[in-house]
């Protein structure tokens, strides 16, 4: 399982991507991904509904999560984040395996 | 939380376009059904008790206005004379955790958290300068108490003005230097400057309203900063969130004076030829359009009329900038129309028409006037 987190629109400006794989991690920490992601409905398919920000400076999300062949992916904004996502997110955020780059503004696949 | 678009206090034509605000729906539920004086009574008590609701009260009293609720029975939500401000600590939580555990009141002794106390003294020093300038009594003009949170998420590398209070993440110590949001006198500036737009203009986050809001933030952020150093124009380094990034990123966030230069690979431009045409849509990529990006134009025309006129920037400039701002441009004022807006002030202010020259030349060099 890999789980990719592209952020912006923050007061930087800048736009990080994070990514996290499952294979790079303990046995442990690999199930616990799994349950993580699962238990915030990143293996569900959904639509992304419109969502412009709710204030000044409010993080985008997208989490892309690629498992077993297929790819599933969603945008947030911070301010409607819920919690099974923030607490994702921030798990991920704290494991060393965990690695980001900064991208230019604009990249990457055009806005679906 | 719930969001709407809602008309704020004062002028009906200030108009803000995302505005959000935290309330206990069950209560205002109540509210508005009942027929019962003292249930609605009660419940008006009830969310006036909420130190949340409470820094919001002209949300709620608009609210309370739409409810057709004696707008009078809210006169004792006002905090109590000379509460300015108040910092608490979310304690790593998130949205629904804010505004967290109060930490420092107006006139209490500094915390052992540092970061509490960057937050108080900065919020007092963006006061000081607002009323010290422009006479602009807090963020909406009429003495809103400015609510802080620290500590917002854990490692979060951001800051920012929900529509009711300022909030600071840690930093992760990837992007942000750990500590530092709250460091940084500009950042505090910028982040309560969005109040100030929020209850003025309204000038919508995104694509070129958004830049304009964005170069605003940066402006009076800037100039809270050099006011609270005493700075010339020419003295002033024009860089925001200097000292924020980790070392190894850069060395500000942005500069004004040489948009593009702040960090390794800063995309922003310095005139409209380079502008950055992105979509205004969910994609994090896109910065809603680019705003901050694309705020580095107004940002530099800002620059440029403020060393053109000599003196402090907040003198003349900075007097320009904020009568445009709170009673010139509307929620779609484009970079055109603010530019056309601030020549029109510089005019109306200075009869000298030096001041009119300057600001009329900096926005031809970049690009926005011909």
């Amino acid at each position: 399982m890999k789980l990719s987190v592209v952020r912006g629109g923050g007061l930087a400006g800048m736009v990080t991507r994070t990514e996290l794989a499952s294979d790079k991690l303990s046995a442990e920490d690999a199930k616990a991904l799994h349950e993580k992601v699962a238990g915030a409905g990143l293996l569900e398919p959904h639509t992304d509904a419109p969502s412009p920000p709710s204030h000044p400076e409010d993080l985008s999300y997208e989490l892309t999560v690629e498992h077993e062949g297929r790819t599933r992916t969603v945008r947030l904004r911070e301010s409607a984040m819920p919690e099974e996502v923030r607490s994702l997110i921030e798990w991920s955020d704290s494991l060393p395996e965990r690695q980001m780059v900064i991208e230019p503004p604009g990249s990457g696949r055009a806005s679906q | 939380m719930h969001r709407t678009d809602l008309p704020l206090a004062g002028s009906p034509r200030r108009h803000s376009h995302a505005c959000c605000f935290i309330a206990p729906p069950d209560l205002l539920a109540r509210l508005a059904e009942s027929d019962r004086p003292e249930q609605r009574e009660a419940a008006i008590r009830t969310l006036a008790a909420s130190a949340s609701v409470r820094t919001q009260r002209s949300l709620v009293t608009l609210v309370m206005r739409q409810l057709d609720v004696d707008v009078g029975a809210l006169a004792f939500m006002a905090p109590p004379a000379g509460e300015r401000r108040t910092v608490y600590d979310v304690q790593h939580g998130g949205r629904s955790a804010l505004p967290g555990r109060k930490v420092r009141g107006e006139g209490d002794p500094p915390s052992g958290d540092e970061a509490v106390n960057e937050a108080y003294d900065g919020a007092d020093k963006v006061y000081d300068f607002y009323k010290e300038i422009f006479d602009r009594d807090s963020i909406d003009g009429a003495g809103l108490e400015l609510v802080s949170s620290v500590h917002y998420g854990s490692g979060f590398d951001n800051a920012f003005w929900n529509g009711a209070q300022m909030v600071y993440g840690d930093g992760s110590g990837h992007l942000f230097v750990e500590g530092g949001l709250t460091k940084a006198l500009d950042v505090i500036g910028h982040e309560m400057t969005h109040g100030v737009t929020q209850y003025t203009a309204g000038l919508r986050y995104g694509s070129q309203p958004g830049a304009l809001n964005e170069s605003m933030s940066d402006v009076f952020g800037s100039l809270v900063k050099q006011y609270s150093l005493g700075q010339s124009a020419e003295e002033a380094d024009w860089l925001i969130g200097e000292g924020t990034l980790v070392p190894q990123l850069g060395k500000a966030l942005r500069s004004m004076k040489e948009p593009g230069t702040a960090y390794q690979g800063d995309p922003q431009p310095g005139h409209m030829d380079d502008y950055v045409e992105l979509p205004d849509d969910n994609d994090p990529r896109n910065d809603n359009g680019g705003v901050h990006i694309n705020s580095g134009i107004p940002n530099r025309a800002f620059y440029l009329a403020a060393t053109a006129m000599g003196g402090s920037a907040w003198e003349k400039a900075g007097r320009v900038w904020y009568a445009t701002l709170t009673d010139r441009l509307r929620p779609d004022s484009d970079f055109g129309s603010a530019a056309r807006a601030t020549v029109e002030v510089a005019r109306d202010l200075f009869s000298s028409g030096a001041e009119q020259e300057a600001v009329e030349k900096a926005w031809r060099d970049v690009g926005v006037l011909s």
